[in-house]
């Protein structure tokens, strides 16, 4: 009979009681049960929402997330001129379009090379975050910031796209794309990245639905849901895409989602630049906001982030409530575990894209028969993951990157 | 003593770092991050990125201090060998930034351990960020 | 007729109490009041017949006398029908919708810990998102409630 083995991954000191955000229960080298529990980056924004203004808010939020913080200010910007009923104009919209695909092609690269690491190919790590300054050089040559873009505001946006900082976008998306096809052939026929990345944190479609995933985790289980297409914001509707679902329901399909969608936003990227209107970047807006309130729904880069704002006539917000999109995927999470090596854990849980904040690095692992309770932290479980592949012949260190 | 000196020769030469986010939004953290990929090459400066508190020179610490991460971080700081430093990169580890007010939230970096250098920004440059390092470790010539 | 207006006129149908209960804001926007009792057959009516599989979240507010609870569903066709519910403080207890929407779990325990609102049938576990050592009786949502740091500089001024 094997041993049930329970090990905390997470905090620095054994005696320690702190949450952990992951609790393992081990069969040997497999993962039987796992448990999730979260809170630790609770700031208690929505609240210090209440009493500020909507400007002021817009400050606050862009903050939630510094890697999508253009979703959160959009999407709850987008729910505030909807209270107050404005119009923005054509181009702003065109303008908070270009931000966000920018901010997704951010996003993925920094995935890719977040992926990378997990796994021990640190070369690619290193080639995609270089990459990854290629897009961040045009977000502060557009915005002012490489992070935090501050962009909008209410009724529109702060800055215009002049025609040479349009020239600058398409030069460097052509790089970008010439890169991103280079990195998904890697991926796709390194017989090592297939080994480690393929039928590995199984996520049936049935499940992904149930449990109500999004975004490219539940593409890559076939789930096709993509809030840009189905429930379009913005200039959406008026620009050709496409959705980018995958049947593998493993981690390589998620990796071959997010290597797609970057394609699709090069090329949404490239409309937006080319076809941008005249006009103004702003439409005047009231300070205070009527007693009306509005959902905006907003495909991030890791889903579906959700913003409810009602207002009350007064200067602040009544209520502002924001669902970041990896907290719906956290549900899906011990389901992808259990039944799998703990050698795949760190792959699996970054597949998910989660937010560094959102998991903290801190998993608990117990054995059950011996009732050992040790402490295993992130970066040694990282270890192990990547000896434990190369035991069984799958050295991510050896893969050669050309350029 | 000859041994202070090795050490501390050792230590300017290449601080050993470890990283710990007490509640930011991440932007801070992919930014140390990109410090150490090859366009700003922290590596270049000695410095490498440790695991295990035990290891490490200097603390560096992004985010407010959430009510949740207060005990955690007291207890990383209190592993390091001395000599230790910690450095508070991001408007919110120097002072709680935009979150100061908010329940659940303690403050800066110093409300909870000593601060030896202070990285202002939101998020703090990577640029900003070695210039921060790299002053300290100069100070440590001292 | 609209999708959504065909969509209000079928469920005004099968349930005729809510008749009148119904708002359409705009495409792809709509709310409905529910009673408490009734809403779960409604969810099941939803999920089931009209695919309305997603439940995004669970937004509580504190609206004076009553809680209130708004609950997103959509389905593929991009249609959000905002389900409310109400509460009087009085008798603050509501029903699980676990055995609808599986994904569920956080967005109710959410509701306890910052409204003091019990949700019936909701599984025993961890507080979240507050920490564990959060003294009882205190709800951050509660319009009543007021940090204990509010007074520290940077806080909005008037």
């Amino acid at each position: 009979m094997s041993k049930r083995v329970i090990i905390p991954l997470g905090p620095q000191h054994p005696a320690l009681k702190e949450p952990e955000s992951f609790t393992l229960y081990l069969e040997g080298e497999r993962v039987a049960a796992s448990n999730v529990t979260l809170g630790y980056n609770h700031r208690g924004i929505e609240k210090a929402c209440e009493e500020r203004s909507y400007i002021q808010c817009l400050y606050l939020l862009e903050r939630v997330c510094g890697i999508c913080s253009h979703s959160h200010t959009t999407a709850f910007i987008t729910a505030a001129e909807e209270v107050a009923q404005l119009e923005i104009p054509k181009r702003a919209k065109y303008i908070r379009t270009l931000i966000g695909e920018l901010e997704r092609v951010h996003s993925h690269l920094l995935w890719v090379g977040v992926a990378a690491h997990e796994i021990g190919f640190d070369t690619l790590f290193m080639y995609s975050w270089r990459d990854r300054e290629v897009v961040m050089d045009i977000l502060a040559m557009l915005t002012g910031n490489r992070v935090q873009y501050s962009i909008n505001t209410l009724g529109g946006v702060r800055r215009d796209v002049s025609d040479s900082q349009k020239e600058e976008i398409l030069k460097a998306i052509d790089i970008l794309e010439e890169r991103t096809k280079y990195y998904i052939d890697v991926v796709t026929t390194e017989t090592t990245m297939m080994g480690r990345l393929k039928n590995v944190g199984g996520l049936t479609h049935e499940i992904a639905t149930k449990l109500n995933a999004l975004g490219p985790l539940a593409r890559a289980s076939g789930v096709d849901r993509d809030i840009r297409r189905d429930d379009p914001y913005l200039v959406y509707d008026e620009i050709p895409f496409n959705v980018i679902t995958n049947d593998g329901c493993d981690v390589f399909g998620r990796v071959v989602v997010r290597a797609l969608e970057l394609i699709e936003s090069y090329r949404i990227i490239r409309y937006v630049v080319k076809n941008m209107p005249d006009g103004d970047l702003t439409v005047k807006a009231p300070r205070k906001l009527p007693a009306n309130e509005a959902t905006v729904r907003y495909e991030a880069p890791r889903g579906e982030d959700l913003h409810y704002v009602r207002g009350n006539g007064t200067e602040k917000p009544e209520r502002v409530k924001l669902r970041a999109p990896t907290m719906a995927n956290l549900a899906s999470i011990s389901y992808m575990l259990d039944g799998g090596y703990l050698a795949d854990v760190p792959i699996v849980i970054a597949a998910i894209d989660p937010c560094f904040s959102c998991t903290d690095r801190a998993i608990s692992i117990k054995q059950i028969d011996s009732g050992r309770e040790g402490t295993l932290e992130w970066n040694n479980l990282r270890t192990y993951s990547i000896e434990w592949y190369k035991n069984h012949g799958f050295d991510a260190h050896k893969i050669k990157l050309s350029r | 003593m000859v041994l202070d000196k090795v050490v501390n020769w050792a230590r300017i030469k290449s601080p050993w770092i470890l990283h710990y986010n007490s509640g930011s939004c991440n932007a801070c953290d992919i930014e140390t991050l990109a410090a150490l990929t090859p366009r700003y090459d922290l590596e270049r400066f000695g410095v490498l990125l440790k695991a295990v508190p035990r290891h490490a020179d200097v603390l560096v610490c992004t985010g407010a201090v959430t009510k949740q991460s207060r005990e955690r971080l007291k207890r990383i700081y209190e592993q390091m060998a001395e000599p230790k430093f910690v450095v508070a990169v991001g408007t919110c580890a120097c002072s709680g930034g935009v979150f100061r007010g908010c329940y659940c939230i303690e403050g800066g970096i110093d409300a909870v351990i000593p601060v030896s250098a202070y990285i202002p920004g939101c998020a703090a440059r990577p640029e900003a960020i070695i210039d921060g390092v790299v002053k300290l470790v100069s100070s440590l010539k001292k | 007729m609209s999708k959504e207006e065909n969509l209000v006129a079928e469920l005004t149908q099968k349930f005729p109490f809510l008749s009148e209960k119904f708002v359409i804001v705009r495409a792809r926007r709509i709310t409905v009041e529910v009673d408490r009792d009734n809403v779960l057959d409604v969810f099941k009516y939803l999920y089931s017949v009209h695919k309305f599989d997603f439940l995004s979240t669970i937004t509580g507010l504190d609206s004076v006398e009553n809680f209130e609870f708004i609950y997103p569903v959509s389905n593929f066709e991009g249609i959000l029908l905002s389900v409310k519910i109400f509460a009087p403080k009085t008798d603050p207890v509501i029903k699980s919708v676990l055995e609808v929407y599986k994904g569920a779990i956080y967005y109710e325990r959410e509701l306890e810990d910052m409204f003091g609102v019990k949700v019936e049938g909701l599984p025993a576990g961890r507080h979240y998102p507050l920490p564990e050592d959060w003294p009882e009786g205190e709800y951050p949502l509660r319009k009543d409630w007021k940090p204990k740091n509010a007074d520290q500089p940077n806080k909005v001024e008037e």
